[in-house]
């Protein structure tokens, strides 16, 4: 057990050899490529980053899908009716983490298998925003106003990393984020309590900190981040469509395998969704070439197997998915 | 202690282990799937009544407590219940009213229009419900019944158009093709299951994601063969051309055009005494069930872990790959993209039945009136039909939190004999 930090670093190794491939298969050298590779992160970095304090807490919350489909939907929605992106934006944001209190509880207080739930999670937001569609605009599909992009000048006119500063705010929000998380998890109090809620709650139950308050404080978390990756999803296009799977098409859950192989890292963890949004890109790019477009469309699900296979038993925290109670009850 | 002696008491154990939890499962199980219903029901009905509020009506489906509403939930659960059974009730049967006309409509069969959707629905949702089913008793979260389903679809589809021109026609041809195109289905979705196994037994890549990415994988993958291999010329959707009549399951009693087989539901539930006596009676059974309450003490107890993850996901898919040829070869009649949720539906009828294989024999149904259902309220009222698909997360969010009912059933039966002792203890 413990020479596993050695494959921390050596997955983290990895991870950085795939993303430097993936940005070169993307075409780093192309500014619209770069764009188009840090959009397509957006959804899976904020859903990805969620999902990390969740299950480093001890809570596996496989159901970010569901909460990336229904602040979707609900941004869209709530734009319409205030007219407001930004308005949108926080509605989107605050039904995901309503999802995650509803998660949350069901969880921690009703002792629920957490797989379950969040399935369960994940199928009630799958059939809620195609039916809330439905009722509100008679179509599974609905249209908004979106974000604008933010220009920096002079930054932006920089070639290839130009792209870095002529985007929508999303992605601002995106590295934000993801420095944030970095930090928090790794020089505040707040960062120590999850590690150790999910490794050792004992531990953090003998120093007088609340289990059950730090697992629901992340779970929360884990709400309101994958809120704002797919409330950005879909106010960015300034649509959200719901056939199928719905517009998420299981970002939700490469959203897991991203973090399982940047190892709960922040920084390794934004490295691996620039592997797959690389590869979203580069699969946008051969579908207007000879393969067929149906075959392209299976590559980033096939990497997420193939990547999943290589990286093996990865190191979940030892309490995660076991519910605890604490001893004076 | 020697280590025979060792090995026999782990054994005991387990099989403790074993008996315990199924003690406790059987009427408790029961209590906990009805109360799960009912409380989606209710939760549905709010959510009725506000969408009902959300959209816009010229004329309110009815009038609750001085406010109009959109959409009655008395009439979508009427129609979605009772739609699906045909409308068997007779309006002069009000036993609370003092009235004992005879319960049944006058002119209603259940082997009407309807109630043939209802069942072959069901048909489909047994074997999805078992395959799920089977996966979860060995502790392993088979996600991917709906991937196994498209793939055996697609191959008993593509089997019986090679097939068919070889084998003569009529009864002999029908006795070799029926079997031939389900075994086909079964053979294609053990293989597509076996995947994931082989990946978690060897590799341990979570279950979970790889049967969800193989889902989309196979979605895909039947769109390229079929629109750029196998297409019938001429046709708006993805689809390839019709199979030969031989190659269809033939209806019994019920109207042919219904697309039902009566022989269809009895070998799914004859499958589902299969899977109960192999999970209960067999030794392979007691290793899956073993390794899905204690992995560790079953790999100890002389158990091949990495062996039962494989036959359990290879035994799930083929479950799910005959659902998927049962599909084909009952409802369609050929191969047609977007396949419906059978494999995500059948999440929930084995959740429901505790994943108990003759529990899924009584969940199936009960879904099945919900899919069936859910076709009469889009016909019959202007309620989205997703609503089904919410009653379905509801049901699976509700079952999932038994601890929830227990509290209420603690709380219900504890006010009572409580009162002698003269209240509450800890107040």
């Amino acid at each position: 057990m413990r020479e596993l930090p050695s494959l921390g670093r050596k997955t983290l190794g990895g991870v950085v050899v795939l993303a430097l491939v993936g940005g070169v298969l993307s075409g780093f050298v192309d500014k619209n490529a770069l764009s188009s590779t840090l959009r397509l992160s957006v959804p899976i970095a904020f859903a990805a980053l969620g999902g990390i304090f969740a299950e480093k807490s001890g809570v596996i919350n496989i159901g970010l899908e569901g909460h990336l489909i229904i602040s979707a939907f609900v941004g869209i929605y709530a734009t319409n009716l205030t007219g407001n992106v930004w308005i949108g934006f926080a509605a989107g944001v605050l039904a995901s983490t309503l999802f995650a209190v509803v998660f949350a509880i069901v969880c921690l207080e009703f002792r629920a298998d957490q797989i379950i739930a969040g399935l369960a999670v994940w199928l009630v937001a799958l059939g809620l925003a195609p039916f809330l569609s439905t009722v509100i605009y008679e179509s599974v599909n609905a249209g908004s106003a979106g974000f604008d992009p933010i220009t920096i000048p002079g930054l932006s006119e920089i070639p290839v990393l130009g792209a870095l500063f002529d985007a929508k705010p999303p992605v601002y929000l995106m590295l934000l984020a993801v420095v944030g998380s970095w930090y928090v998890l790794n020089y505040t109090a707040f960062g120590r309590w999850v590690h150790a809620s999910g490794e050792n709650p004992q531990a953090l139950d003998t120093a007088g900190v609340s289990v059950k308050r730090v697992r629901y404080a992340s779970v929360l978390l884990s709400g309101v981040l994958a809120g704002i990756g797919g409330a950005s999803l879909s106010l960015s296009l300034g649509e959200f469509s719901g056939n199928g799977q719905t517009m998420v098409d299981g970002r939700g859950f490469i959203a897991i395998v991203v973090y399982l192989l940047g190892n709960y890292n922040p920084i390794g963890t934004f490295l691996s969704t620039t592997l797959f949004a690389g590869l979203q890109t580069a699969q946008i790019q051969l579908q207007s070439g000879y393969l067929p477009s149906s075959l392209v469309q299976t590559i980033p699900y096939i990497t997420v197997i193939i990547v999943l296979a290589g990286v093996g038993r990865t190191r979940t925290p030892d309490a995660a998915g076991d519910h605890y109670e604490s001893g004076e009850e | 202690m020697s280590e025979s002696d060792m090995l026999a008491r782990v054994k005991e154990r387990l099989r403790a282990v074993l008996r315990r939890s199924a003690q406790t499962s059987a009427v408790e199980r029961l209590l906990i799937s009805t109360a799960a219903l009912g409380l989606a029901v209710l939760v549905g009905t709010v959510l009725i009544l506000v969408s009902g509020r959300m959209t816009t009506c010229t004329t309110a489906a009815a009038t609750y407590f001085g406010v109009g509403f959109c959409y009655d939930p008395v009439t979508v659960f009427d129609r979605l219940f009772l739609g699906a059974l045909g409308d068997p009730m007779n309006p002069l049967f009000r036993p609370l009213h003092g009235e004992f006309a005879p319960p049944f409509r006058k002119g209603w069969s259940p082997f009407n229009a309807a109630m043939a959707v209802t069942l072959r629905e069901t048909t489909v949702l047994v074997f999805t419900g078992l395959s799920v089913a089977l996966a979860f008793r060995a502790g392993v979260f088979n996600i991917g019944t709906q991937g196994q389903l498209v793939a055996g679809a697609l191959a008993s589809a593509l089997g019986l158009l090679v097939l068919a021109p070889i084998v003569p026609g009529g009864a002999v041809g029908a006795v070799l093709l029926v079997p031939a195109g389900l075994c086909i289905g079964a053979v294609a979705g053990g293989l597509y299951g076996a995947i994931p196994g082989v990946l978690k037994a060897y590799a341990d890549a979570n279950e979970v994601i790889t049967t969800i990415m193989l889902n989309f994988v196979a979605a895909q993958f039947a769109l390229y063969l079929v629109s750029n291999h196998f297409q019938r010329p001429g046709s708006q959707v993805v689809e390839t051309v019709p199979l030969p009549d031989v190659g269809t399951i033939p209806s019994v009693v019920f109207d042919p055009r219904t697309n039902f087989s009566l022989l269809a539901l009895a070998i799914a539930i004859g499958f589902g005494g299969v899977i109960y006596y192999l999970l209960q009676y067999t030794t392979m059974g007691y290793e899956l069930r073993t390794s899905g309450l204690q992995p560790a003490g079953a790999e100890f107890g002389g158990v091949k872990t990495k062996r039962t993850i494989i036959a359990s996901l290879t035994l799930s898919g083929a479950l799910g790959g005959l659902g998927g040829a049962m599909y084909v070869m009952m409802i369609l009649g050929n191969f047609q993209t977007g396949v419906p949720s059978y494999g995500f539906d059948g999440i929930t009828v084995a959740i429901l039945a505790g994943n108990n294989p003759l529990g899924v024999l009584f969940a199936a149904p009960l879904f099945g009136i919900i899919k069936s259902g859910s076709i009469v309220i889009d016909t019959a009222t202007s309620m989205p039909p997703q609503l089904v698909d919410v009653l379905r997360g509801l049901i699976v969010l509700f079952v999932a939190m038994p601890e929830f009912f227990r509290l209420i059933g603690r709380r219900a039966i504890a006010d009572e004999p409580s009162v002698p002792n003269g209240g509450d203890e800890d107040a």
